[in-house]
């Protein structure tokens, strides 16, 4: 279960001071499909970075399965982070010299994972994500979608409880972005994984637990929609 | 199929580096040139030394052995001695110095003057190998006297004014002597001597059992010839051990201190190399800052990104390292002969200057990665992943 209380993230600009966070108090539980929407500069993002762990609140406690992340040192955290937390962009972010396969294979790594076993972990995850066959292309060799499938599989390698997704289907068409969701959905539903997916889009919003509403670093509407649940 | 790599810190490194080799050999340069500049100064150096060396080998001794005396009475060239001898043995116990590994050559002699008709001779008992090694610049007609013989070595003024060759015999003080070898002119005190072997002259002085002087060729181009003489003194009592300052040893530091200065300059280009590493390191900090942030994304922690960075500046030392050992090797072979009129073989160097100097680059390299890989370190994750 995730908790934020009281969060607040403020951004120094000269001598304004920013709220991308104002107050935020929240709760998700585990297993749960959160979307968080807003106009841009909202802080959805800033949300989603404070509860992956990347970003420290300047006031406010967020704690995880009852660990109050920011209380760790950035070694705890990093670990934490590697165990608990996956990501997906809105870009993607692969690494460009790395094949598809290799990218999948970083968090592994990274956990210290026995490199024997790295292959096929992570040609499990890529399966996962039904992308087992383009597993040996670099990025630049995929469409966006098969570039953010790589993303999910990446983020989900290492079994994390949660995934973090930010925008995850800003830069793909209708229908590539609808098939993410429905990925995404398929893991939450199957895997149980936690999802917490910042959007633009309603249509991609509608078929979460749960809805956020964020406007100027605030918790403006939070609706629960579970009336959609299909598990 | 390609073949898929396991995900090690080296294989980011080389997968990085493989996209990027322009710039791998660009940020190499410093270093290449420093450690070029320090192989091959040393190796020119080296190779002066070698051949200064040999000139020193071919001057002589350069300790002279003599009884700690006051009085005077025979001059030997530049050299005095006294009246005063010093037992033969002492010629064994030079050899239980701390520095006996440096000692060459050590040749007893014993001077003497003798009557013949209405001329004085000046007689020289000496070991003949001992003494040809050390006057390596000797050409002898005929062969040296065979120890313990009547058999003499003249002096090419001796030899006319005795009107002996190969094969004549001479009788001094009643002890008839058999001339088996005829020096050439030498130009030195040498011209006029008899030379003995050195317990037939003993017997014709009149002197078993000692000697004048002791002629020591020490090999001190790695040893100081002032220690030597000091520990001679300390073994035998009684002596004086008298270092010969010659002009190559001058000659040799010389070279010294042009390779020290030639050292002082590769330090400067060495530093020079590390601030371009370091430059290079910290544009790739910049250049990859969005990297590094998808890395803390996925939960890489700072040993992680510092494995990274010091992973590319050890590799990155040790391409300046070996192409800087080659390049300082072959440009020292290449501009020997045609600027300093000498022959540079690589195969006389000794080996520990290449793992140094490899060593030296890649500890160079280290050091100027550490800002770089703390910088990295700092980096904010979500600032870099917001970075286009």
């Amino acid at each position: 279960m995730i908790v934020m209380n009281d969060v607040t993230k403020i951004y120094e600009m000269g001598s304004v001071q920013v709220f991308a966070l104002d107050g935020v108090n929240l709760e998700v539980e585990d297993s749960d499909f959160l979307a968080v929407m807003g106009p841009s500069g909202s802080g959805k993002s800033t949300l989603l970075y404070t509860i992956g762990t990347l970003l420290t609140p300047s006031k406010g406690d967020v704690t995880i399965d009852g660990k109050s992340i920011y209380k760790m040192n950035p070694l705890q955290r990093a670990k934490f982070r590697r165990e608990v937390i996956g990501f997906i962009f809105q870009t993607f972010e692969l690494i460009p010299y790395l094949t598809a396969l290799e990218n999948v294979m970083l968090p592994l790594y990274l956990s210290g994972v026995a490199t024997t076993k790295h292959e096929d972990i992570a040609k499990e995850a890529l399966r996962k994500v039904g992308l087992a066959l383009r597993a040996l292309h670099k990025p630049t060799e995929l469409s966006g979608g098969e570039q953010q499938r790589v993303s999910i599989a990446r983020g989900i390698v290492n079994n994390p409880r949660i995934l973090l997704a930010d925008e995850p289907t800003g830069n793909l068409d209708q229908k590539t972005g609808n098939e993410i969701i429905q990925l995404l959905h398929k893991l939450n539903d199957k895997d149980g994984l936690t999802i917490i997916m910042v959007t633009h889009d309603p249509d991609k919003a509608r078929l979460s637990d749960k809805v956020l509403q964020m406007i100027d670093g605030r918790v403006v509407k939070d609706e629960e929609q579970t009336y959609q649940k299909t598990r | 199929m390609p073949e898929v790599d396991n995900i090690r810190a080296i294989t980011l490194v080389l997968k990085n580096f493989s996209r990027r080799k322009a710039r791998l050999i660009l940020s190499s340069i410093g270093l290449i040139l420093a450690i070029a500049v320090i192989v091959s100064t040393f190796t020119v150096a080296h190779s002066m030394q070698i051949q200064i060396g040999d000139e020193v080998e071919k001057y002589g001794p350069n300790i002279i052995v003599t009884p700690r005396s006051e009085s005077i009475s025979v001059p030997y060239g530049s050299v005095v001695v006294g009246n005063v001898t010093i037992p033969e043995s002492f010629q064994e116990k030079i050899y239980t110095i701390p520095n006996r590994m440096n000692l060459r050559t050590v040749s007893p002699k014993i001077y003497g003057q003798v009557e013949y008709g209405n001329s004085n001779l000046l007689v020289v008992g000496m070991i003949s190998e001992q003494e040809a090694d050390l006057k390596k610049w000797w050409n002898v007609e005929g062969s040296l006297p065979q120890s313990d013989t009547n058999q003499v070595l003249l002096g090419s003024a001796v030899s006319s004014f005795l009107r002996s060759s190969v094969g004549s015999r001479i009788t001094i003080n009643d002890m008839p002597l058999t001339v088996v070898g005829i020096l050439s002119e030498t130009g030195s005190v040498d011209d006029y001597s008899l030379f003995l072997p050195l317990h037939t002259a003993q017997s014709l002085l009149n002197q078993p059992g000692v000697v004048s002087v002791i002629d020591v060729g020490a090999i001190c181009k790695d040893c100081p010839v002032e220690v030597i003489s000091q520990q001679i003194m300390n073994a035998l009592p009684g002596v004086k051990a008298t270092p010969i300052k010659q002009a190559v040893e001058t000659k040799m530091e010389a070279v010294e201190q042009t390779a020290n200065f030639s050292l002082l300059l590769a330090s400067i280009i060495l530093v020079v190399g590390c601030a371009g590493v370091m430059n290079t390191m910290l544009a790739s900090v910049h250049e990859r800052m969005k990297e590094i942030g998808i890395f803390m994304s996925l939960g890489a922690d700072t040993i992680h990104l510092y494995k990274i960075f010091i992973l590319e500046s050890l590799i990155l030392g040790l391409i300046g390292g070996l192409i800087g050992c080659f390049v300082g090797l072959a440009s020292s072979v290449l501009a020997g002969p045609l600027f300093m009129n000498m022959m540079i073989s690589v195969l006389e160097l000794p080996l520990y200057p290449i793992p140094l100097s490899i060593a030296l680059s890649v500890v160079a390299s280290l050091t100027a990665c550490l800002y770089p890989a703390w910088r990295a370190s700092k980096i904010d994750p979500v600032q870099a992943l917001r970075t286009v």
